[in-house]
């Protein structure tokens, strides 16, 4: 009797959650395994791919080729785009901690009646629309617009030339700040709120300054906060393709609008796999690695 | 520890500054009488006029809301299974698989997306948006489900079952209210992802199906009139109501 | 109960009749007059609804990607080679089309569609310069020379002022005429040579751009844009109805550049051929030819509309070329596989450098 209650355990454990493993393995493991199976392809002669095999006089032939693989390796400069990308995912996650650690710090140590609504206002402009965000900056970074106008009558009284702020790194990498920042906020604060108050009130009491308490008790505790919001900036900027493409002029292109180019534009949908591929390896290494990081830190307490 | 906290302050009241500016300069320039969006002319409805008269706006509004409707419900359903399997038994794979589309750069999603519906010789359009979103907002729905269940204090349901009742009434009348702002809000979630996607949704979208975040990337590309403020604008108020009811329903949602 | 009846029949049949009777065309953007749309649609008791898209590329994707549900398209004519190839499009029952005895037979029958079986001339543009008049006089910039955007020593004076197409094979066709080839020619050498000028002048471009350099060159934020004549003719209007302080103009490189023919075609799964075929012969009609002309500044390859364009734009050699000028205008081909991957490969280098 007990048996068979667990065996229905077990059943109705599995039909629970088979309906949405199904989906899952079927509309997101199965199209990845197809993107690794595509880079081995050639291109379709007008977009697409090419057939894979070919039935001719009763046999089977395959026509599949390392030659997008080699292509990736042939020159550095998909190395370089690489590392120009990550660059920039670092850079903008070091601005998302520099902005949002104080932002964060400040609604953990608010009144409790006000941390939600605190909290909300951080939300609400990430759960507006992603595309508008960008467009505001265009607003803001326009050649015609009051700010690159002001900037450039400063720089005249210096006697530097008049610079455009649109088409620039430095708009892509405003804006990607701008668009991320919220992901670094809350798990900041779900790790800050966390903390003890009586460790403070125990190190002032020790005559510890203001920066050595923050330096020596919060910063430590938060570290595990600070990955976790580092990981959640670092893999969407690493594949944004719309904020370099809208800002980035013809200097500011990350490894995602090449990816972008290759299925839209150049319809060499092999070699846009490949890339897309490196890409996965990248993010999830980083998922990895930040996994291990937070394990390691939780384990030095 | 006064003088800190106003510099904690003023530097935290800068950043939601820094958060908010370029949002309202939006709005407000959708009012502006002036085709560019540089100086401020005067006060107009006129580009909202246009916007309701843009019969392509309103057609991709249609179909942005019909997707959203679509697979916000779908993905409610398989994300409220995921979220219960995952909180009461210990499993590997499932809540990986549920994690990742959230967790992997969208611009992945959507390229192995299309890859995937061209090989089955799926004709793109509303059936391949709405497959795309529901892959990646069972994830928010279990999250938010999960997190709820977490909260649920288990001594409820036992008592209910030590009292004599079958797994199925325990789950009906008393698992399934308590979980039900988790999963409203999981749903409210799953609507306002689904109708605000961009990056997925440009690749598997088909010919004929814009969604309302497509007609903005192509008019923002194109012509920038401040229709596109006014689109954004409402979109913006959209999804303000929103997301507050799902803040008022299950604040611990948001925060996961 | 009859008339319960009657009223319920005619709810259900009335949405059937009004879905029967859309025409979905796919077009360029801004390449046909408002004005034509709506009498077509009350010639036809019907409703148009367009699409658009700003680049050949990105029709052939979207096309050869599975979309279906077009009726008419106006590829241009590499485009209409690479679909006749593919066997995607119907052949015009030129019964159904009887003004096509319009059109002018100097566009007619050409190598890409002989006999015009599948297509038939819709417009023309050329790709050229649009520029800034006053800053560029200011500058003593010389405008019909494709230095303005190859050369670094005039790029110098007016850097991050300068868009040029995101589209390879039109920027590539630019510098191979720069540099004296022909804009078809696919040797990897030349290719190279070009990708070399193209990589040495990048610095000084703002952006790739194929779709809003109309909008700034006439509010100003451009100087020098690398475009399609018709967008170049639009810009020029745009910049005198808001009454700026400058003026846009186009001007044709002396070194040749890309002519492309757009032509009319019907796919294989269009839903309306018949109502296709009535708009194809609506649009050969001349009057109505020569408002897509007179109000998108596209060049004309229907005789019959010669007496209803604009005086002062039949007179434009960068819109309507004279023979000499005609010489030094190429088509692009479509080429061959192994051809699109060498371009493709260096185009992503000049984006990924």
């Amino acid at each position: 009797m007990h048996t068979s209650a667990w065996r229905k355990k077990l059943i109705s454990q599995k039909c629970l959650g088979l309906p949405p493993l199904a989906y899952l393995l079927i509309f997101f493991a199965v199209p990845t395994v197809i993107m690794l199976f595509a880079s081995f392809r050639y291109a379709g002669d007008y977009g697409g791919l090419a057939p894979w095999y070919y039935y001719e006089q009763g046999s089977l032939s395959f026509d599949l080729t390392l030659e997008n693989w080699q292509r990736l390796f042939e020159s550095d400069i998909y190395l370089q785009l690489f590392l120009k990308s990550i660059a920039y995912a670092v850079l903008a996650t070091l601005l998302c901690i520099l902005l949002g650690y104080p932002l964060a710090l400040m609604i953990a140590r608010s009144p409790r009646r006000h941390r939600d609504l605190l909290l909300l206002l951080v939300i609400l402009p990430f759960w507006s629309n992603f595309l508008v965000r960008i467009y505001a900056w265009m607003i803001i970074f326009s050649p015609s617009g009051a700010l690159t106008h002001m900037l450039n009558s400063l720089l005249a009284v210096f006697g530097i030339a008049p610079i455009s702020l649109m088409y620039s790194p430095t708009a892509v990498i405003v804006t990607l700040v701008y668009v991320h920042l919220p992901f670094m906020v809350l798990p900041l604060y779900a790790n800050l709120e966390k903390h003890d108050p009586a460790l403070l009130d125990a190190a002032q009491d020790l005559g510890a300054s203001r920066w050595r308490r923050f330096w020596r008790i919060t910063w430590p505790l938060s570290l595990p906060g600070v990955y976790a919001g580092s990981i959640l900036v670092f893999i969407p900027v690493l594949g944004m393709f719309a904020i370099p493409e809208l800002l980035g002029g013809t200097d500011g292109i990350m490894i995602a609008n090449v990816i972008k180019q290759q299925f839209v534009e150049s319809r060499d949908w092999p070699f846009g796999s490949v890339l897309s591929m490196v890409l996965t390896a990248a993010a999830v290494l980083v998922v990895l690695l930040g996994a291990k990081f937070g394990q390691q830190l939780g384990h030095s307490r | 520890m006064k003088r800190k906290n106003r510099l904690l302050k003023i530097s935290a009241l800068g950043v939601y500054a820094f958060l908010y500016l370029p949002l309202l300069i939006v709005v407000i320039y959708s009012f502006n009488d002036s085709k560019l969006n540089a100086e401020w002319v005067g006060f107009t409805w006129k580009w909202y006029d246009k916007l309701f008269n843009n019969r392509e706006m309103l057609t991709a509004a249609r179909n942005s809301l019909i997707i959203a409707s679509a697979s916000a419900l779908i993905a409610t359903l398989l994300g409220t299974l995921a979220g219960m399997t995952i909180h009461k038994y210990r499993l590997k794979l499932l809540p990986g698989l549920v994690i990742a589309p959230i967790a992997m750069p969208d611009i992945l999603m959507g390229v192995s997306l299309l890859l995937f519906f061209i090989m089955l010789n799926m004709s793109l359009g509303l059936l391949s948006i709405t497959l795309a979103h529901i892959t990646f907002c069972i994830g928010f729905v279990a999250l938010s489900v999960q997190a709820r269940m977490s909260n649920i204090d288990r001594s409820l349901t036992e008592a209910a079952r030590d009292l004599g009742a079958t797994p199925w009434q325990c789950f009906r009348k008393i698992t399934l209210p308590l979980l039900a702002p988790g999963i409203l809000a999981g749903a409210l979630m799953a609507f306002t992802l689904s109708i605000d996607d961009f990056v997925i949704t440009f690749f598997v979208a088909g010919v004929d199906s814009s969604t309302l975040p497509l007609q903005i990337y192509s008019m923002v590309k194109i012509a920038i009139t401040p229709e596109v403020n006014a689109i954004s604008t409402l979109l913006m108020l959209l999804t303000l109501i929103l997301i507050t009811l799902v803040a008022k329903l299950s604040p611990g949602a948001l925060r996961s | 109960m009859k008339n319960l009846l009657a009223a319920v029949a005619l709810i259900t049949v009335t949405p059937l009749a009004t879905a029967a009777t859309q025409l979905h065309l796919f077009n360029w953007n801004d390449y046909i007059a408002e004005d034509s749309v709506a009498a077509f649609e009350k010639s036809c008791d019907c409703q148009l609804v367009q699409s658009y898209y700003s680049s050949t590329e990105e029709m052939m994707a979207k096309l050869l990607a599975g979309a279906s549900g077009y009726d008419v398209v106006v590829p241009t004519q590499n485009a209409v080679q690479a679909l006749i190839k593919q066997s995607f499009l119907q052949p015009l029952d030129k019964n159904q089309l009887p003004n096509l005895k319009n059109s002018d037979p100097g566009f007619m029958n050409r190598s890409y569609d002989p006999d015009n079986t599948y297509s038939v001339p819709y417009a023309f543009t050329t790709t050229l310069l649009g520029y800034n008049e006053q800053q560029l006089q200011k500058l003593d910039i010389a405008t019909n020379d494709w230095a303005v955007i190859f050369d670094p020593a005039v790029l110098e004076k007016i850097k991050g002022k300068v868009t040029v197409m995101d589209d390879a094979e039109e920027l590539f066709g630019a510098a191979l005429k720069y540099l004296g080839y022909s804009v078809n020619d696919r040797d990897e050498k030349h290719l190279r040579e070009a990708q070399q000028v193209i990589m040495k002048a990048k610095p000084y471009w703002a952006a790739f751009n194929s779709s809003s350099y109309i909008k700034e060159l006439t509010v100003g934020n451009i100087w020098v844009a690398h475009g399609y004549s018709s967008d170049m003719v639009q810009a020029r209007a745009d910049a005198a109805d808001a009454g700026r302080d400058f003026s846009v103009n186009l001007a044709l490189p002396k070194q040749g550049a890309v002519l492309a023919l757009d032509n009319m075609v019907i796919p294989k799964d269009a839903k309306n051929k018949a109502l296709a075929h009535q708009f194809i012969n609506f649009m050969l009609d001349g009057k109505v030819a020569a408002a897509v002309t007179n109000e998108v500044g596209a060049g004309n390859p229907n005789a019959a509309a010669a007496e209803f364009i604009d005086a002062e734009i039949r007179q434009q050699t960068a819109i309507f070329p004279d023979a000499a000028t005609l010489a030094t205008l190429e088509t692009i081909e479509a080429s061959g596989s192994k051809e699109r991957r060498l371009l493709n490969k260096l185009w992503t280098e000049i984006k990924v450098k």
